[in-house]
């Protein structure tokens, strides 16, 4: 009979440690990771590039050992266990690898065979993920002709042929435009509706605040912060004003900025300040500057965004982010 | 509604154990599917060996005049060396197909899904056991056509085709076992120098007894020249007998057991980067 108890957790990871390297050139690219990701959860992992993300996946995957630390996927440990763990999972990889010589169709087929499933099912478990994905009419082309939103696509159709309960999405809009990228969030928000827990890495920030329940921000191997972005948000409280004048101006402004606030990150150009006292500070922040000299070629306000928090977590914004 | 597992609390999973042999079979056809959709991968393989075995009986076909040389047909000596060369040009040649996917990401996928890691070996092996016996029914035929015999009966293929599975078994078992140690093409020029290296110090080209020197020593206890002489018993004008054969088949089991081991040992290394 079935229960809806929850015993454990879809993912969960206690001190997870991965170690490259020996001696001298020994790097700790995941150092003491905790996660615990709730059941039909959409979970959120940023950072910047190197930072560990795709090494914890891959640890949680069981594609990388472990060199510390304890990792479970769907109530099974990832070392031990690992052949469970990959019958009960989903993974979208970073790169979108998919054989280019062979077609979609073909793709799934293979993926059925590995997983098992009866053969009875192939054809209509292929027909049903390439209509699900939208790529009914190219499942006959071979993948080296498909565009990289369509590989991406595929890629996602090919982790769902056994109906995974715990899917990992590692950066899967990277490189997507626009159109493809809302595309995809729609039918990672699809999924999750039919209760599919969901570990979400990227760097885009807007797609952390739109699909996820809960963020965590790692940087050099270590969680930095971790909750729900509107909490995180709240966290680094005041708004943020970007503030643009000439080079020469820079080091004076800088030191003016400080009196109202704490400096900030920002895009490359700019000068950001938190500022103490809420919008209200920006007409003070502007007089200050003319009083000094200095022209304001532009200005921006920005309430708290999940790039304010990054920023505070890890020292610096992502390339691209919304500021 | 969700089905849930009542020992962890979570839904619950939907697959059974994925079979050796089906996990074996699907990757042995995606492997023949390349080879039609890329076959520059594969004719070399298979262009090489005929040539070879041509051009070695014609440049050399005086090598008969050596006194007690075996058969008075120099491609006699040659198809089989032909045969072991394409062989081992097929199991290697799996190797190389190996690093593009692991190269490309796509082994990732293959190593994500719960099918048993022995199928990750088998399946690309039986892709190479096809190409060999290719190769091996390929150069056989332009053979013929080019005067070799077997001298005694068809029974004299029985060998030739199993040192052509074996010696592709090996490539395959050390190709892929550099290809999982090295992730690169770093591990394709080890593997073909390697190889051929080992198939090139033997009686390949001419027989033990005009060697001299260090080639003479190295090709007497060089295993590869049992699996050559195996190769050959058919083709030679003298007894194919139990006493000719066992060497040659103890020569490749172990060397095909001791290379697939090499080759499980390095897939589990992957997950160790």
């Amino acid at each position: 009979m079935p229960t809806t108890s929850t015993n454990s957790l879809p993912i969960e990871a206690i001190g997870l440690q991965r170690t490259f390297g020996t001696g001298d050139e020994q790097v700790k690219a995941v150092d003491g990771v905790d996660l615990q990701i709730q059941q039909g959860e959409i979970f959120g992992f940023l950072g910047p590039n190197g930072a560990g993300k795709s090494t914890t996946v891959r640890m949680l995957t069981t594609l990388l050992r472990p060199t510390g630390g304890i990792g479970r996927v769907a109530g099974f440990d990832v070392v031990e266990q690992a052949n469970d763990v990959r019958r009960n999972i989903g993974v979208a990889l970073q790169d979108a690898a998919i054989d280019p010589l062979m077609t979609g169709s073909e793709l799934l087929h293979l993926q059925a065979v590995l997983y098992g499933l009866p053969k009875s099912t192939h054809a209509t478990k292929a027909g049903e993920l390439l209509e699900r994905v939208g790529l009914t009419a190219a499942g006959n082309r071979r993948v080296g002709t498909y565009s990289g939103g369509m590989r991406r696509r595929l890629d996602l159709a090919l982790s769902l042929i056994h109906e995974p309960t715990v899917l990992f999405l590692d950066e899967p809009t990277t490189g997507l435009d626009p159109m493809s990228r809302i595309s995809l969030w729609e039918e990672i928000r699809r999924l999750n509706n039919d209760g599919t827990t969901v570990m979400l890495t990227t760097q885009y920030l807007e797609e952390a605040d739109q699909l996820t329940e809960r963020i965590a921000i790692i940087d050099h191997g270590v969680i930095v912060r971790k909750g729900r972005p509107s909490e995180l948000k709240a966290e680094v409280g005041s708004p943020t004003l970007f503030v643009s004048v000439d080079a020469a101006a820079t080091e004076p402004a800088t030191t003016l900025l400080a009196g109202f606030g704490e400096l900030r990150p920002s895009p490359e150009g700019t000068l950001g300040v938190g500022l103490t006292d809420g919008p209200s500070a920006v007409s003070n922040v502007i007089r200050t500057l003319d009083d000094a000299g200095i022209t304001v070629r532009n200005l921006e306000l920005h309430e708290p965004s999940l790039d304010d928090v990054f920023a505070e977590a890890t020292g610096y914004r992502l390339e691209g982010a919304d500021a | 509604m969700t089905i849930v597992d009542e020992t962890t609390g979570l839904p619950e999973r939907s697959v059974a154990n994925t079979r050796t042999f089906p996990a074996s079979v699907g990757l042995m056809k995606r492997s023949m599917v390349n080879i039609v959709r890329l076959p520059s991968a594969f004719v070399p393989s298979l262009v090489m060996p005929i040539f070879q075995t041509i051009a070695f009986a014609g440049t050399f076909f005086a090598i008969t005049q050596i006194p007690g040389f075996p058969t008075d047909r120099s491609i006699n000596w040659f198809l089989p060396l032909g045969v072991i060369m394409g062989s081992g040009f097929a199991g290697i040649g799996i190797g190389f197909a190996t690093i593009r996917d692991l190269e490309g990401g796509f082994y990732d996928r293959l190593r994500l899904t719960p099918a048993p890691r022995a199928s990750l070996i088998v399946g690309p092996l039986l892709s190479a056991l096809v190409r060999s016996f290719i190769v091996t029914t390929v150069v056989f035929a332009v053979g013929s056509l080019f005067g070799a015999r077997l001298t005694h009966g068809p029974s004299g293929l029985i060998p030739l085709y199993l040192a052509g599975l074996g010696i592709a078994s090996i490539g395959t078992g050390w190709g892929l076992g550099l290809a999982y140690r090295f992730r690169d093409m770093r591990a394709a020029a080890i593997m073909q120098l390697t190889f051929f290296l080992l198939i090139f110090l033997t009686e390949a080209q001419t027989p033990l007894s005009v060697m001299e020197g260090w080639l003479e020593h190295v090709a007497r206890i060089n295993p590869f020249n049992q699996v050559i002489g195996l190769a050959r018993l058919g083709f030679l004008d003298q007894p194919m007998t139990w006493n000719e054969t066992w060497t040659g088949l103890l020569a490749l089991v172990v060397i095909v057991a001791l290379t697939m081991v090499f080759a499980r040992r390095g897939l589990d290394k992957l997950s160790d980067e």
